[in-house]
C-alpha cells in the first residue's frame, strides 16, 4: 500500500477513535461525580446552584449530558475551566504552546543525546566507556523526575542560582508580542535575542531534566541494537570489503540499529508529555500540564477532557508518524499489513 | 566519500557550537542583579495618611543573619508567591476569603481601611471615620455621612466623587452575583443618596454595630469607577462583568497590568496616587507548589511566600530568610455537627441514629475528645490557639474568660457518651474534607483521638475528596455528611461568625439544624440579634461574653484551633506589616520595600 493511501485510511479511522476515548473518559470523570462543584461557593443559595445545574444540563442523563459536551466541541467550545476562570479554548492554545516548547525542547535533547551516547557505548561494548554510560542511562531511567527535578532545582536555582524558574522573565515576555506563544520562535520573529535568551535560559533546566530520563531510555536501545547489528554478517561483509570501522558504524549499522530506536523515540514522547506534569509542576511552567495536574485536584471536568481529547488525537497522530518514518527506515515493512 | 565526511564533521561541529552557545546563552544570564535600581529610603511606607498614626506593633520574628553581600532578588519588583489563583478581580463577585480578594485589596480602596493594626478602621476614600460626636451618624443611629476625599483619581484618570460610591454599590447589590458578598450590603443597607460630589449618605434597615468595621472595608465595598464600568459592558443584574473580572480599575498605589493565568498578575505603581505611593511595582506569582514557594524564597525569587505553618520547619535556619509569626488568623479551623444529615444518603459505612447529635453531650464528647495539642503541636507546628465558640481571637467581644475546649479529656469524653447512651451503641460516621490539607489532618486527628476512647463500637472515617467534590457537598442543603471540616469565613465583626456558625435561624443554623438541636435556642438567637444592634461596646461585649458562655455547653462545631499567622520573607524587605484582618495573606504591599 501506498503510503499515502495508508496515512488517508488512518486519518479516516482516527475520528472514530478520538469519539471512542472521549466517551470513555467522559463517562469514568462522570463516576467521580458531577463537575459541578468547581463552579461552586458555599455562599451560594440552593437555587443559584439548581441555576447552574439547569446552564450545564448537569440533571440530565450522562448520555445527554455527552451529547451537549460532544455539540459543543464541534462548536469550538471545550466548556468553562474553573481553575483557570475562563474558558477551556481561551486558555488551552497558550498553554499548548508552552508545554510543546518544553516537550519538544527536552525530545531534541533526548534524541541527540540518546543516539550519540547509544553509538558510543554500542561501538564500545563491555570497555569503560559502555559502563559508564550504562551507569548514566540507569540513573536517568531510574530516577524518579520529581525528585531528580527537585534536586536540580536545589542546585542550580537555590544554590548556583543559574537558571530561574518559570517560562520567561515578566518584562522580557512582555516586551515582544506572541503570535505562536512559543516564546523561543516569538522572540527570533521580533528580532529580540534578549527575549530569545531569556526563552533559552528559562528552557535549558527543565528540558534537560525532562530530556534526561528519555534519554537513558533512547540510549539503551540504541546500544542494544547497535550492538545486535554489529554482529551482523552484513557488518562483517563491509569489513571484509576495506570500509573503515567508522563508515561501517555510520553508513551501515547504525542505520538499522535506528529502527527499533525510532519506536522507542515515538513512545518517549509520550513520555515526555506524561513527565511535563510533573516537570511544569516544579519549574512553575506554565502547561498544560500544570493545568491538568490542579484540574485533577480539583475536580475541573471540562479541562480534563480537553486535554485528554488533546492527548488522545496526539498520540494517535504521534504513532501514525512513526509506523511511516519505521517504513521509511526499513523498506521490509509493508504499510496497512 | 570524502565530500561526505567533510559533511558530518561540519554537522559535528555545527551542533556542538551550538549546544556550547545555547548553554553559555543560559550561563551568563544569570541574575544580574542591579542594587542601586532597589530603593535605599529607609523610610517605612505606611500606605495612606491617615493610617501613618496608626498604632503599628513590633512583629514577632525569627531573623537568620543575611549572606554577606546578599543580592537582592528582582531589584525593582516585589514578588510575592501566592497560594491560590482568583477566580474573578471583580469585587461585586469575589468570594470572601477567595484569592481575588488578595489583589482587589491592593488595587481598590474603599470608604473606610483595616489600618495597619487593629480592628479600627481609619479613613480611607472618606477623610473621617463617622461617629455621634462628630455628627456623621444620625441620633437614630441609622443615617450615616461620608465626607468623600477631593483630588482622587481613577487608575484610568477619572476623577473619583461620592457617585462612583453610590453607583459602587448599588452595583453590587444590583448585579447580586451567586457566590459573591452581595448580601454584606444588601442585609444592611436601606438607601443611599449623593448629597454632593463630594458627600455620600447610606441609611440602615436597623442600627448596625458592625458597620463601619465590617461593611465598609469589607472588600465587596471597594469604589470602583462607575465610567470604566459603564464603558465596558455596565451593569446587568445577574450577569458578571467579563470586563471586570479580569481587570481593575481602582484608586490604590497599584495599578493592574496583567493577568496571566495560571502565572502570575502584575502590578505597577500609580504615580498619581492621592497618599503615600508604593515603592516598588508588585507581581504575585501564584500556584506554585507549598515546596517550591520554599525553594524560591531561599532562592531570593521571591521577597515573600504566602505559606501555612507546616512548612516553617522547612525555612527555619535558611540564610537571609525572615518568618513572621505573629497574631492569629481569623478564619478557625471548624469541624461540624450536621443534625440534618439525611441517613439515606450518608456514605455506606456510616451508622448513625436518628438525631444523633441533637444531644449536646454527644457534642460535648467530640469536643472533649479532640487532641488539640497534637493538631497545634504536628499540623500547626506549634502555631496556633483555641477561641471560644464561636468568636475568634482578635475580634471584638472574644472574652478571654469564656470558657474553651483545649485540652483533651478522654475520661469525660466517655463519661459523656455513656450518659448519653452511645457509649454501648456506638457510632460510625465519615468527615468530609478536602484532601491533602490541614482540613484532612484535622479530620485525622479526630479520627485518632475517637480511637484512643479504645471503644470497638466507635468508628471514624475520613473521607478525604477533591476541592470540587467537597465544594459541592458543602454548597447542598442538607450536606449528605454528618461531619465535615473546613475554616471559617475571615470577618471584621463578630455578628458575622456568630450569626453564620451559632445563629439558629442563621446560614448554617439553618442547613445544620441548630434550632432543633440547642438547648435554648431563643436565648441564643435574642442575644445575637441584640448584639447586632448594641452600639455601646460594653453592653455589646457582655452580651457576647454570655453568649460564649451558653455556646460552651451547647456547642454546633469542634473548633481545632485559630490558626498562626506565619509568613516568610528575605529579610532586605523594608515595611513589612500584617494584618490579619486583611485578606489573607494579610499583607499590604504597597507598604513594602526592599533594602
Amino acid at each position: 500500500m501506498q503510503i499515502r493511501d495508508y496515512i488517508l485510511r488512518r486519518m479516516m479511522v482516527l475520528p472514530l477513535l478520538v469519539v471512542g476515548v472521549s466517551i470513555i473518559v467522559f463517562g469514568l470523570t462522570r463516576i467521580g461525580g458531577s463537575p459541578i462543584g468547581i463552579y461552586l461557593s458555599h455562599e451560594m443559595s440552593q437555587d443559584e446552584v439548581a441555576q447552574l445545574e439547569e446552564k450545564f444540563h448537569l440533571n440530565d442523563p450522562v448520555p445527554v449530558q455527552y451529547f451537549y459536551w460532544a455539540s459543543g466541541v464541534l462548536q469550538g467550545d471545550l466548556g468553562w475551566s474553573g481553575v483557570a476562570a475562563a474558558p477551556v479554548t481561551e486558555v488551552f492554545l497558550p498553554k499548548l504552546a508552552a508545554t510543546m516548547e518544553l516537550a519538544i525542547s527536552a525530545a531534541i535533547v533526548a534524541v541527540i543525546l540518546g543516539i550519540a551516547l547509544g553509538t558510543f557505548a554500542g561501538a564500545r561494548r563491555n570497555r569503560l566507556p559502555d559502563h559508564l554510560t550504562r551507569i548514566f542511562s540507569i540513573s536517568g531511567a531510574a530516577m524518579p523526575l520529581f525528585w531528580f527535578a527537585i534536586l536540580a532545582l536545589i542546585i542550580f536555582w537555590v544554590n548556583l542560582g543559574w537558571f530561574p524558574i518559570g517560562r520567561s522573565d515578566p518584562d522580557m515576555w512582555a516586551r515582544i508580542s506572541h503570535p505562536t506563544n512559543l516564546y523561543t520562535v516569538d522572540a527570533l520573529l521580533a528580532g529580540d535575542f534578549g527575549a530569545f535568551r531569556d526563552a533559552i535560559w528559562h528552557l535549558v533546566l527543565p528540558a534537560l531534566v525532562l530530556g534526561y530520563g528519555a534519554t537513558a531510555i533512547i540510549a539503551r536501545m540504541m546500544r542494544s541494537s547497535l550492538v545486535e547489528e554489529l554482529q551482523e554478517d552484513y557488518v562483517d561483509a563491509a569489513r571484509a570489503k576495506g570500509l573503515p570501522e567508522r563508515l561501517v558504524l555510520r553508513r551501515h549499522a547504525r542505520r538499522n540499529a535506528l529502527i527499533p530506536t525510532v519506536t522507542v523515540i515515538g513512545l518517549s514522547f509520550g513520555f515526555l508529555l506524561q513527565g511535563s506534569v510533573v516537570a511544569e509542576i516544579i519549574f512553575q511552567w506554565p502547561g498544560l500540564g500544570r493545568w491538568m495536574a490542579d484540574s485533577v485536584l480539583r475536580g475541573d471536568q471540562a479541562t480534563i477532557m480537553a486535554y485528554v481529547l488533546f492527548t488522545s488525537v496526539l498520540f494517535l497522530f504521534v504513532n501514525l508518524v512513526v509506523d511511516v518514518i519505521y517504513a521509511y527506515l526499513d523498506r521490509r515493512v509493508v504499510l496497512g499489513e | 566519500m570524502i565530500r561526505s565526511r567533510q559533511r558530518n564533521r561540519w554537522s559535528s561541529l555545527v551542533g556542538i557550537l551550538l549546544a556550547l552557545a545555547l548553554v553559555a546563552a543560559g550561563c551568563t544570564s544569570s541574575d544580574s542583579t542591579d542594587t542601586t535600581a532597589a530603593s535605599t529610603d529607609e523610610t517605612t511606607a505606611t500606605g495612606t495618611d491617615t493610617t501613618a498614626g496608626s498604632d503599628a506593633t513590633e512583629p514577632a520574628e525569627t531573623t537568620e543573619p543575611a549572606a554577606s553581600g546578599d543580592e537582592i532578588g528582582n531589584p525593582g519588583v516585589f514578588v510575592h508567591a501566592a497560594d491560590d489563583e482568583p477566580t474573578t478581580l471583580d469585587p461585586a463577585q469575589v468570594e470572601p476569603g477567595e484569592g481575588g480578594e488578595t489583589m482587589i485589596l491592593q488595587v481598590y480602596e474603599r470608604l473606610l481601611e483595616i489600618p495597619v493594626s487593629g480592628p479600627d478602621p481609619v479613613p480611607g476614600l472618606a477623610t473621617e471615620v463617622p461617629t455621634l460626636e462628630n455628627g456623621l451618624i444620625s441620633a437614630d443611629s441609622l443615617t450615616y455621612t461620608f465626607p468623600i476625599r477631593e483630588g482622587v483619581t481613577f487608575h484610568d484618570g477619572s476623577p473619583l466623587t461620592a457617585d462612583d460610591v453610590l453607583f459602587s454599590w448599588e452595583r453590587v447589590m444590583d448585579l447580586e452575583l451567586p457566590g459573591s458578598a452581595a448580601e454584606v450590603l444588601s442585609d444592611v443597607v436601606d438607601s443611599m443618596r449623593v448629597v454632593d460630589d463630594f458627600t455620600f449618605e447610606v441609611t440602615l434597615q436597623e442600627p448596625n454595630a458592625a458597620f463601619l468595621n465590617a461593611v465598609v472595608p469589607a472588600m465587596v465595598s471597594s469604589i470602583v469607577s462607575r465610567e470604566a464600568v459603564e464603558a465596558n459592558g455596565g451593569v446587568v443584574p445577574g450577569e458578571p462583568n467579563e470586563f471586570m473580572q479580569t481587570n481593575m480599575i481602582g484608586t490604590g498605589p497599584y495599578q493592574f497590568v496583567a493577568w496571566n493565568r495560571n502565572e502570575n498578575l502584575q502590578f505597577e505603581v500609580y504615580d498619581d496616587y492621592w497618599g503615600t505611593p508604593a515603592n516598588l511595582d508588585l507581581r504575585v506569582e501564584i500556584g506554585a507548589n507549598p515546596d517550591i514557594r520554599v525553594l524560591g524564597l531561599r532562592a531570593g525569587e521571591y521577597d515573600t511566600i504566602e505559606t501555612d505553618p507546616s512548612f516553617i520547619g522547612d525555612i527555619e535556619g535558611a540564610e537571609g530568610v525572615t518568618i513572621f509569626s505573629e497574631g492569629l488568623t481569623v478564619e478557625p479551623i471548624h469541624i461540624a455537627f450536621n443534625m440534618n444529615a439525611p441517613l439515606d444518603q450518608l456514605p455506606e459505612t456510616d451508622r448513625i441514629p436518628e438525631g444523633f447529635f441533637d444531644d449536646p453531650r454527644v457534642r460535648q464528647a467530640f469536643n472533649y475528645a479532640f487532641d488539640y495539642e497534637a493538631f497545634v503541636q504536628g499540623a500547626l507546628g506549634g502555631f496556633g490557639d483555641f477561641n471560644p465558640h464561636y468568636i475568634p481571637i482578635g475580634i471584638f467581644g472574644y472574652d478571654p474568660a469564656a470558657p474553651v475546649y483545649n485540652q483533651q479529656d478522654l475520661a469525660k469524653a466517655e463519661e459523656l457518651f455513656r450518659d448519653a447512651g452511645v457509649w454501648d451503641t456506638g457510632f460510625s460516621v465519615s468527615v468530609v474534607t478536602e484532601e491533602a490539607n490541614l482540613f484532612e489532618v484535622a479530620a485525622l486527628v479526630l479520627k485518632d483521638s475517637i480511637d484512643q476512647l479504645n471503644n470497638p463500637n466507635f468508628e471514624v472515617t475520613v473521607a478525604s475528596v477533591a476541592e470540587a467534590v467537597f465544594d459541592e457537598a458543602h454548597a447542598s442543603d442538607p450536606v449528605p455528611y454528618a461531619m465535615w471540616v473546613k475554616n471559617a469565613d475571615p470577618f471584621a465583626d463578630p455578628h458575622a461568625y456568630v450569626d453564620a456558625y451559632t445563629n439558629p435561624d442563621g446560614e448554617w443554623g439553618e442547613i445544620h439544624g441548630f434550632r432543633d438541636a440547642y438547648v435554648d435556642p431563643d436565648r441564643i438567637a435574642d442575644l445575637i440579634d441584640s448584639a447586632k444592634v448594641e452600639l455601646d461596646p460594653t453592653a455589646r461585649a457582655a452580651l457576647y461574653s454570655e453568649l460564649q458562655q451558653l455556646l460552651y455547653a451547647d456547642p454546633m462545631w469542634i473548633i481545632a484551633a485559630q490558626e498562626g499567622v506565619v509568613s516568610a520573607r528575605r529579610d532586605w524587605v523594608e515595611g513589612f506589616v500584617s494584618n490579619p484582618l486583611w485578606p489573607r495573606p494579610s499583607l499590604k504591599f504597597a507598604l513594602m520595600d526592599k533594602g
